[in-house]
């Protein structure tokens, strides 16, 4: 062997490990690129290559008891432009354009700008969305002619009745920030989503919601689309069960609406379970404004709307509805001896203050008649015997001044008094209070729901029921994803035949008196009438009433309200009448 | 490694470096039939690719069985033939893709320049062997240097950057192996690190307009123009440097001023070449700089490209989505797929097995030549081989740095893996050469 001694070994070794060294470092970096961030890559590549046009899902629908269908889903369509491979001349795009413009009544140097924007871009560009299915016939003879166009089929929200129920079943609108920025919960809403803004619509917007559907596209690096990768089919939501009663909540709506004011509230309750079967509350609006095809052209002031629910956001002095409170409270306290009679003579005189009865009744006023025919002098007095505790205790009973526990957002408490309030406050209690609270004025308010809470509680002999308005949601493939059962808050326990006395009072109030606008021939209806002093203008009616077949137990209670209308046997009481009346079936 | 003695076997080809070569060849070719399949050149320059490949292997055949001595012998008339090539291609040449550096016949071009870097490696091997006494001396720099001088002048002039790129480290690399003196290896190194630093400081600095109110970047950025500022800063490294004399003093290290002056002048020429670079740098070519310098700043511009490559090869993970099958490549997302990152191609469709595959098969030829460079019979081919794994040592660090963000993006192939015949040819070359050197590692001259 011949001694190489050309070679620096030492260098050579430098070299090596140099070249081990870069090799080590290159294979670490690889693994981290295409094994550590293998997802991260993964997901920007795929985002690369694919454009979604994205299809809104058809909405679950909100139905009536009976099935009717409160808010629904219509076709609408989208209109998109795909540029192809095939090259497009001026001449082209601009007959298409002018034609375009001619069906969506819109100027067509816009349709021009968008055009022009795809091509250039080579990207899908959106020209018109939310195009009624009249329209969008038009354009699908324009889709043949034309290539490149395309029409994409989605769904928007309907509400086929209009106005009806509106404000239970609320309406639709485009996210504010604040949804934004929860939407991580479900990424499947974009910028132009519509998401329901009140009531059932947004209380149940993830069951109702579904998941959009959208067609994946192929494009290359300049955005140029290249093939169909998939149709991703949508996914319908779920459908909301109300427990309403359409012909009952039709009745309702159009009573308030006819009255002489046309505002006011009405709520229908079944008196067995608590469900609502009609909720009104008037001045009302019309969702599909919100949600109108693009060429139906709605007014922008359509879309300001009385989104505040009288039913339950509405506070008023129950007036002599509540004398039922006072009659009850005597009747535990035994202060009430039903043969006992006085004088009506229009008023009454306590601490040098005078306390006016409505009417000047005469003799002979005992407390079925004091009831029947709304004697305050009657009232007044037997509120004297029994003290203003008994009544503020009854209040408390029947859980008025809290919140009824409806599953909707915004609903008020309202507010009751007596003595031991007022302790608490540290302000003094006077027989003019008691005088005061003994006929529903003063600081007393409640809401038309809590009214008709308390109504069912009469016709039920003490069940406090949460109300409640939805049935069952079921999705698609038949889950039930949700289902009420009626359920009772508290009891309201009367010595025994107390029930029985208030009822055959209220019967009377229907049968023979201030209610009798409320009488339906062949239904026992149970009622009381309330006119609420209102210092700002024309009295608040109230009715509030439960109704049953003869000798059996009653099946609903209802309370109805009507702001400005002067009475309640005038103004609510007749509305009763027609909502007993479908309730029933009655012509 | 290099204690194992293979000496002892008479085999006449070495097995593990023609398979790494071969393999490395058979998975470019359907990488590139992948990545030009879907390309607007498509068809006819699959067509070269598919000529260029006998024409390979008769060059690795030529290489393995000529007598590589023959290049040391006659190194002065493989210079004439580089530079007559060199001269033909600026006035016969056509230009592609901004360079005028391809000889076309018929259907097939040829780019020289990617024979001059094997070349080049073959006349300064057989000038270091010539003077191997004297190896330690300057002169033998310096006249290196004029013999190279004007190779890459005219390669300058076509002008290919990306071969002077790859060609100087490699010499680099020879230089050190060839036992060149520490020291005068340190005065190159700082040479080309002068002149890299300042293109790229003064890029870095036009990145950031807010840097400029600063004392020492206003200083760096009057060097570009500004004459006065050009004479000052000559003076002060020469002053520097005879500080740095006096400094060494103190530590009873003795250097004589000559050696300082040279130091100086390596930086100060340095500094020269780095300015004449920034004034021909290219548009293209700032781009890039500016996008190895701050790659997150435009993900749609200069580092757009980088950003897409990676994104092809961390989708391909470890698998890959199959030839033909990837996305990035198919749609045009990752840029010059078939050449300069052919391994994002290759990295998405057959993931990281892929890469690692060709990353260990160029470590194996990278080991093979190294350990044929002991193996020599002679200086010669000691020499040639070292140059030769400094070329492919280079072209590997680069290809997969520019894409893993470790260099800027320097428009560079991967030899057997990227289109492109000349520099299939002329790789292929090159390993039969170290063939040839293994063949004949028992030759007594």
């Amino acid at each position: 062997m011949k001694q190489k001694d050309f070679f620096n070994i030492n260098r050579l070794r430098f070299l090596q490990y140099a070249s081990y060294l870069a090799v080590a470092l290159i294979a670490f970096r690889l693994m981290d690129i295409q094994l550590i961030s293998h997802e991260k890559y993964a997901l920007a590549a795929e985002q690369n290559r694919t454009q979604i046009l994205y299809q809104t899902a058809p909405r679950g629908r909100i139905l009536a008891a009976d099935g009717k269908t409160l808010a629904g889903n219509v076709p609408s369509f989208s209109l998109y432009y795909l540029p192809g491979s095939q090259k497009v001349d001026k001449e082209y795009l601009s007959s298409l354009s002018s034609d375009i413009a001619s069906f969506l009544n819109t100027d067509s140097k816009d349709i021009l700008k968008l055009l022009n924007k795809g091509v250039k871009s080579g990207k899908a560009v959106l020209i018109a969305q939310n195009i009624s299915p009249k329209r969008a016939f038009s354009f699908s003879e324009l889709e043949v002619y034309y290539s490149g166009l395309y029409l994409l089929e989605e769904t928007k929200r309907d509400y086929p009745n209009g106005a009806f129920a509106a404000h239970l079943l609320g309406y639709m609108g485009t996210m504010d920030n604040k949804f934004w920025n929860r939407k991580e919960e479900n990424t499947d809403y974009r910028l132009n989503s519509k998401i329901g803004k009140s009531g059932i619509e947004k209380r149940y917007e993830s069951e109702l919601k579904g998941r959009d559907g959208g067609l994946y596209l192929e494009v290359d690096y300049m955005g140029r689309v290249k093939q169909k990768l998939k149709d991703n089919k949508w996914a319908k939501g779920a459908d909301v069960w109300t427990t309403l009663n359409f012909d009952v909540q039709k009745a309702a709506e159009e009573g308030i609406k006819k009255s002489i004011t046309g505002r006011g509230a009405a709520v229908v309750l079944d008196a067995k379970t608590g469900a609502v079967l009609a909720m009104v509350s008037a001045p009302d609006f019309d969702p599909n404004v919100f949600i109108a095809y693009g060429d139906e052209g709605i007014h922008p002031s359509a879309k300001k709307i009385p989104e505040y629910n009288l039913a339950l956001q509405g506070m008023y002095p129950p007036a002599s509805t509540f004398k039922t409170i006072t009659g009850i409270a005597a009747l535990e306290n035994g202060r009430l001896d039903l043969h006992d009679h006085t004088t009506c003579k229009g008023k009454i005189m306590m601490n040098n203050r005078e306390f006016k009865c409505w009417k000047t009744h005469g003799p002979n006023i005992d407390f079925m008649e004091g009831m029947a025919q709304s004697c305050d002098v009657y009232f007044y007095e037997l509120a004297l015997k029994t003290g203003a505790n008994s009544i503020e205790k009854i209040q408390k009973l029947f859980r008025l001044g809290q919140k009824t526990g409806i599953d909707l957002s915004g609903e008020k408490r309202g507010n009751i008094y007596g003595p031991s309030k007022r302790a608490r406050n540290r302000t003094y209690w006077f027989a003019g209070d008691t005088l005061n609270l003994s006929i529903g004025q003063g600081e007393l308010l409640l809401t038309p729901l809590q009214m008709a809470v308390y109504g069912a509680a009469l016709a039920s002999k003490g069940n406090i029921y949460r109300p409640y308005y939805i049935q069952k949601i079921v999705d698609p493939q038949g889950h039930i994803l949700k289902e009420n059962k009626p359920e009772i808050i508290a009891r309201a326990e009367l010595k025994e035949g107390h029930y029985e006395i208030i009822h055959q009072a209220l019967k009377g109030v229907v049968d023979r008196a201030t209610g009798r606008a409320a009488r339906v021939e062949g239904i026992d209806v149970y009622g009381k009438t309330g006119t609420a002093q209102n210092p700002h203008g024309d009295d608040h009616g109230w009715f509030l009433a439960f109704a049953g077949l003869p000798g059996q137990e009653p099946d609903i209670a209802l309370s109805v309200f009507v702001e400005f209308g002067k009475g309640g046997s005038s103004a609510a009481a007749p509305i009763a009448r027609n909502i007993i009346k479908a309730y029933y079936g009655v012509k | 490694m290099f204690s194992k003695d293979n000496s002892t076997k008479r085999s006449s080809i070495d097995l593990v470096l023609m398979i790494s070569v071969a393999l490395l060849a058979l998975i470019g070719f359907a990488i590139v039939f992948s990545a030009l399949s879907t390309s607007p050149l498509g068809q006819n320059a699959f067509r070269t690719q598919l000529i260029a490949l006998p024409i390979a292997v008769g060059a690795f055949v030529f290489g393995w069985l000529f007598n590589y001595q023959i290049y040391s012998e006659q190194y002065k008339n493989l210079y004439i033939f580089i530079m007559a090539l060199l001269i033909g291609v600026l006035v016969f040449g056509i230009t592609q893709r901004g360079s005028h550096s391809w000889f076309r016949f018929g259907i097939i071009s040829f780019q020289p320049s990617e024979i001059c870097r094997i070349a080049t490696i073959l006349i300064s091997a057989a000038f270091l062997q010539r003077h191997k006494q004297e190896i330690k001396e300057f002169k033998i720099l310096v006249l290196l240097g004029i013999i190279l001088l004007p190779i890459f002048a005219l390669i300058m002039m076509q002008p290919d950057f990306s071969s002077v790129v790859v060609t100087a480290p490699a010499l680099l690399i020879l230089l050190f192996a060839a036992g060149v003196n520490i020291y005068y290896f340190c005065l190159i190194l700082a040479f080309g690190l002068t002149a890299g630093i300042f293109p790229i400081l003064w890029t870095y600095l036009s990145l950031n307009p807010t840097l400029a109110d600063n004392f020492f970047a206003h200083i760096v950025l009057s060097l570009k123009d500004n004459i006065w500022y050009i004479l000052g800063f000559s003076i002060f490294i020469f002053a520097i440097c005879w500080f740095f004399k006096q400094l060494l003093k103190q530590f009873r290290v003795e250097i004589s001023g000559v050696l300082i002056f040279i130091l100086a002048g390596a930086i100060l020429s340095g500094f020269f070449s780095g300015l004449f670079v920034e004034k021909k740098m290219k548009p293209y070519q700032r781009k890039r700089v500016e996008a190895f310098l701050a790659p997150k700043s435009d993900p749609k511009g200069a580092s757009y490209n980088v950003l897409q490559a990676q994104i092809a090869m961390g989708s391909g993970g470890v698998f890959g989505k199959g030839l033909f099958s990837g996305t990035q490549s198919r749609l045009g997302f990752v840029p010059e797929r078939h050449t300069d990152f052919i391994l994002a191609v290759l990295g998405e469709e057959t993931g990281l097995f892929g890469t690692l595959a060709v990353l260990f098969l160029y470590a194996l030829l990278l080991w093979r030549t190294m350990l044929i460079a002991t193996l020599s019979s002679d200086i010669y081919g000691y020499l040639v081989c070292c140059g030769i794994f400094g070329i492919f040592f280079t072209y590997l660090i680069i290809n997969f740095g520019m894409l893993i963000g470790l260099v800027p993006v320097a428009g560079i192939p991967l030899p057997f893996i990227s289109y492109g015949g000349s520099n299939l040819v002329a790789s292929m070359w090159a390993f039969g050469i170290v063939e040839n050197i293994y063949r004949r590692r028992l030759t007594v001259i």
